[in-house]
């Protein structure tokens, strides 16, 4: 029954093509992740419990996100699927809690987490409706894409590497 | 218009294919003794690459840092990469299987160390995967493998990211160590002077009796 539904579950996940890492989130205690963003930068992130663990209860979670100035972004409770999107108004640390909330006992929550900074939360099937182009076209217009958020990147390295140098 | 149906679902099967590629952007998480990350690769054979850094750690100044282990276990429960004591890296291996993958940090010493992972998994089409077309459109091949290669020129950005980030932390951390002595010496100095200048006035401020006949 429960190796069936485990099953089931990574089918599901293999056909949705999740772009997600999966934390184990402790019964008690916190599970933090966060990353270092620059400003004007979109996130966007899914979470959601994979059952596979607990094929017979239904744990809840918390989660909280901070921002490098202590704002609170976003945060939920007695959740088991969440999304949150946010752009980011200062460079820094940005971190994203989660917490087991509910009163049954057992093992930890295992969380899928799909986080997504910059291009990759653009809707490509939005854009490729919206301007009406598909296969190889759509393809090469995320290589451009993916070739200018390097260009950006390179830029933002350079300048770092010039802050860096002169404050020595 | 009958004639280009065939290749039009064949270009629709390669994009499904391709959009199989996903990006993990580069996560920092915690480690205090062991902290697994799990990554689902959908088919076997693909190329799963990605770094790690250390970023910052709280062990005392006096200690040094015993770096990180790394290891990647397959679905079935076999170890398939392994990187010990390690500050930071990069590594590649092709997944002998498809499933859930388990990236395990694990921590030697036991203070909290923050760990920037970056972790992709790529996949190009081949005549395995797409054995019932009769035939493998080469652009699409050749817009996969440019994918990848754009792909890792992206992983290493993030790794420089990281790297600087580490640098960033050990340059503070190098101030702050500047500074703690310099004050320390500052201190020592005065105290030093301090204590001449007590002594001197002490020494000649002392009452002897002379005898005088």
């Amino acid at each position: 029954m429960a190796g069936a539904l485990a099953l089931a579950v990574l089918l599901a996940v293999a056909s949705l093509h999740a772009e997600a890492v999966w934390l184990d989130v402790p019964q008690s205690g916190t599970k933090c992740v966060s990353e270092e963003i620059q400003s004007n930068v979109v996130v966007l992130t899914d979470y959601s419990i994979m059952y596979e663990s607990h094929p017979y209860s239904h744990p809840t979670i918390a989660v909280k996100v901070t921002s490098p100035y202590g704002n609170t972004l976003h945060h939920s409770e007695n959740s088991t699927v969440g999304q949150f999107a946010f752009t980011t108004a200062e460079a820094g640390n940005y971190v994203a809690c989660f917490w087991v909330d509910s009163a049954e006992k057992g093992s930890g929550v295992s969380v899928n987490l799909d986080w997504k900074i910059g291009i990759a939360t653009k809707d490509w099937d939005a854009i490729a409706k919206k301007e009406k182009i598909e296969g190889v076209e759509l393809e090469l217009r995320k290589l451009e894409v993916a070739v200018q958020a390097i260009h950006q990147n390179l830029i933002y390295l350079k300048e770092r590497q010039v802050v860096y140098s002169t404050s020595l | 218009m009958a004639r280009w149906r065939p290749a039009a679902l064949l270009v629709v099967a390669l994009t499904a294919v391709l959009s199989a590629a996903r990006r993990a952007d580069a996560l920092s998480v915690t480690v205090t003794d062991t902290e697994c990350i799990h990554e689902f690769v959908p088919y076997e054979g693909d190329t799963v690459s990605g770094n790690f850094v250390v970023v910052d750690h709280d062990i005392f100044w006096s200690s040094d840092h015993p770096g990180i282990d790394l290891t990647v276990t397959s679905p079935g429960g076999n170890t398939v990469h392994t990187l010990k004591g390690k500050s930071g890296d990069k590594f590649e291996f092709k997944a002998p299987k498809g499933g859930m993958y388990k990236f395990c940090f694990h921590n030697p010493y036991g203070a909290p160390e923050t760990v920037s992972f970056y972790i992709h998994v790529g996949h190009i089409p081949n005549e395995h995967n797409l054995a019932k077309d009769e035939h493998l459109d080469p652009i699409n091949v050749k817009i996969a493998e440019l994918k990848e290669v754009l792909e890792s020129v992206t992983a290493e950005q993030k790794y420089l990211k990281a790297r600087e980030a580490r640098h960033r932390h050990t340059n503070e951390s190098t101030r702050k160590r500047v500074m703690f002595y310099t004050m320390a010496e500052y201190i020592a100095f005065v105290a030093a002077s301090t204590l001449q200048v007590l002594y001197i006035r002490r020494m000649f401020s002392k009452n002897v009796g002379y005898n005088r006949v």
